[in-house]
């Protein structure tokens, strides 16, 4: 297996902008649409409030990051960290109340409900927690889904090819209910696959597996950015998990707290755990998060 | 538990409409016929009046019951599947199924009380209006007083809370048993369905035997209608499913990714389905059947120079108040099933959104289905209610078909399809409001 590249997930924070922060001016931006398909997503400080008044709740605080095309990202962080709604407004299921989207260098629109699905159904691919297939369909027709909602041509060989790929090629006309845990979240891969998105996003993958269907999924995952050169978004709260990918980002109170490239899981439960400690200081003194 | 149902009643009284409503409009049905017999047991009343008034009551009475029962019973059984999460919650929290058992039984008999309270009022106004109606018709007398007594009440709060107490029985029964041994019920219901189409059949071809001036003529075919309708009820689901067969790969050209997710979904939930087809088919069957047998009957009556009798007059109000009572209760029973359905499949529509499909596209799936149980259940009906038309026709007159015109099967159509697309429709929409990624949550 190859080495993993080296990332270049770039976060709003200060000891990083020799490199990165050429992603955030303006003249650059005007000057990337030549190499925008390098970079797969981009969000240009995306905020999002739940609530209003006294019970409103800020879970994303002008966030700002990019991600290179083949890149496997992890996005940690404590539960209320904002993980979730930076998936939900990164993939275009929720609508961020400022701030870009950006996929494969494609702005996202506020538009109609089914402006964002078409956007999204070209670009973007989901696995989730729970599986998320639909219980009438056979493996087949789930994976091959995504491509006659969206009036493409089924390329039958190609779903199987896929199918056999993540191990279910004896299993195409299978219900989701025949299928063990592990297996239905392969089948969620392949569907994700399917459509060739410029990023998939994963939340908590493994969240409902057993440890041995967890390494395969986590593996899986792997594969697919190395061999289809698919974008991976894993949202997680386990550091094994996240050791799976090539660099994590840490999420702290709806920003930005840390990045780490290479990850083991000690060190990912490491820094997850002074995280909770900083946190918990900042919260303390009602001061502004200290980067790392 | 009881204190928990008054307590669950109470706090959330919105979900128990649609029982309390077909209660209170089952009570006020049965009352009112009821009533008929309290009046025409009152001292003074004359043979001829008391009679028309106790067959009424007594035919109508017995149907009604049936009607009220089924929509009762449905109302429930769809209740109490909604609040499967708040069962399995109360299990685990040490709830015996006995306990549970209690609780939605007492919930049940609580509504059915209410609902039969307030039908009282409507239903001696009802009562009134019923025999005004006789009155005017000539077959009860013009002094005889209406009066509304132990029958009336006795009937009417008797089905209204036996109906909801064995309703909910059954329906909380199947709900707290584990495990799944659904072949044995599906057997028993294939025979239930063939055994009706057969005994449908059996009286439609009994028409023919009998002589074509015979007054009683029409309760064979309306019977044999009445049961063919049921039979194709029953045995609509596993029907459809085969049909659905064959029309996978026109229904996918013709409806694009709609038609093709209708066709898979609808083959494989057949136990939903027959709760929405069966007051579909019986609606559309039993209308068109009492609805042309009627009108063939008062021609040739017309026709034949007769001057209507005060039986025949009986008979046709009969008929004309059936068809009414089956049409509300349908209709109630269609709404009711369509919208829980539908309403309960908000997760798989946040399913099919996450995978790709725009709110149009789900419509389409939806609007797909409605169409394809619409025809289907218009079909069966009208085949139904036809077998019942024909015969009758050929022996009462010399024609095959009646000579009203396909006007009042044209209107009976056109009420089940706006119903069902209606319904199914405006709940999905409804359901559409719910961002994707709750919706599967909340389901999940």
């Amino acid at each position: 297996m190859c080495p993993p590249t080296p990332v270049r997930s770039v976060v709003g924070m200060a000891q990083n902008a020799s490199d990165e922060q050429r992603v955030m001016t303006m003249s650059d931006r005007e000057r990337r649409p030549t190499t925008r398909t390098a970079e797969a997503l981009r969000l240009v400080s995306v905020s999002k409030v739940y609530g209003t008044g006294d019970s409103a709740v800020t879970a994303l605080d002008g966030v700002t990051l990019s991600l290179p095309a083949g890149s496997f990202t992890a996005v940690m962080g404590p539960s209320g960290s904002g993980k979730s709604t930076l998936l939900q407004c990164a993939a275009g299921l929720d609508r961020p109340d400022r701030g870009r989207v950006l996929v494969a260098g494609e702005e996202m629109s506020g538009g109609s409900e089914a402006a964002l699905t078409k956007f999204r159904r070209d670009r973007i691919g989901f696995v989730f927690q729970q599986y998320n297939l639909l219980p009438t369909l056979t493996v087949e027709e789930n994976t091959s889904l995504p491509l006659r909602l969206a009036g493409r041509k089924t390329d039958r060989d190609r779903v199987r090819a896929i199918l056999t790929q993540v191990g279910l090629g004896e299993r195409l006309g299978h219900l989701p209910d025949e299928l063990s845990g592990g297996q239905r979240q392969r089948v969620a891969i392949a569907r994700a696959l399917v459509t060739r998105p410029g990023v998939i996003f994963a939340d908590e993958p493994t969240g409902a597996l057993d440890t041995r269907s967890a390494r395969d999924v986590l593996g899986l995952l792997r594969e697919t950015v190395r061999l289809h050169g698919s974008t991976v978004v894993l949202v997680t709260h386990d550091p094994v998990a996240a050791s799976y990918a090539d660099s994590v980002l840490f999420l702290a109170d709806g920003r930005l707290a840390g990045h780490l490239s290479a990850p083991t899981a000690e060190a990912v439960a490491e820094r997850m755990t002074h995280l909770g400690d900083r946190v918990a200081e900042r919260r303390a003194d009602n001061g502004p998060l200290m980067e790392v | 538990m009881l204190f928990l149902a008054v307590r669950s009643v109470r706090e959330r009284p919105g979900r128990f409409l649609a029982t309390l409503l077909s209660a209170f409009l089952g009570a006020v049905i049965i009352m009112m016929f009821g009533s008929l017999h309290d009046t025409a047991a009152a001292p003074g009343v004359d043979e001829v009046s008391s009679e028309s008034m106790t067959i009424s009551a007594s035919v109508v009475g017995g149907y009604g019951s049936l009607l009220v029962f089924f929509a009762i019973a449905s109302t429930l059984t769809v209740g109490v599947r909604q609040r499967a999460e708040e069962i399995r919650l109360l299990r685990r929290t040490g709830a015996t199924p006995a306990q549970i058992s209690r609780m939605v039984v007492g919930e049940s008999a609580v509504v059915a009380l209410a609902g039969a309270v307030l039908a009282v009022g409507p239903a001696v106004l009802g009562g009134r209006l019923l025999l005004d109606l006789f009155k005017d018709g000539g077959m009860v007398a013009a002094h005889v007083e209406p009066a509304f007594g132990a029958m009336a009440l006795g009937s009417g709060f008797g089905v209204a809370v036996l109906a909801s107490v064995g309703a909910a029985f059954l329906a909380v029964r199947r709900a707290t048993r584990t495990g799944a041994h659904r072949p044995a019920r599906g057997r028993a219901r294939t025979l239930a369905g063939c055994a009706a189409l057969v005994a449908g059949t059996g009286g439609v071809l009994t028409t023919y035997a009998v002589d074509g001036t015979e007054e009683m003529l029409m309760a064979f075919p309306a019977y044999g209608a009445i049961l063919l309708s049921v039979g194709f009820a029953v045995l609509a689901p596993s029907l459809l499913g085969r049909l659905l067969e064959l029309l996978r790969g026109p229904l996918a050209l013709v409806g694009g990714a709609g038609g093709y997710l209708s066709a898979r979904n609808l083959r494989r939930r057949g136990a939903e389905l027959a709760g929405v087809l069966m007051p579909m088919i019986i609606f559309t069957g039993v209308a068109t059947a009492t609805l042309y047998i009627q009108g063939v009957e008062s021609d040739w009556v017309t026709r034949s120079g007769l001057e209507k009798t005060v039986e025949d007059k009986n008979v046709e109000t009969l008929n004309l108040v059936v068809v009414g009572i089956i049409v509300v209760f349908s209709c109630i029973m269609l709404v009711n099933s369509l919208y829980a359905a539908t309403s309960y499949r908000s997760g798989e529509f946040g399913r099919q959104r996450l995978a790709g499909a725009t709110p149009g596209q789900v419509l389409g799936v939806v609007g797909w289905e409605a169409v394809i149980l619409t025809l289907t259940g218009l079909v069966l009906g009208t085949v139904a209610g036809v077998a019942g038309i024909i015969p009758f026709t050929m022996v009462r007159t010399d024609q095959v078909l009646p000579g009203q015109g396909p006007a009042t099967w044209l209107a009976v159509i056109a009420v089940a399809t706006v119903v069902t697309l209606g319904t199914s429709l405006g709940t999905a929409r409804r359901t559409l409001r719910t961002p994707a990624i709750e919706a599967v949550t909340v389901a999940a």
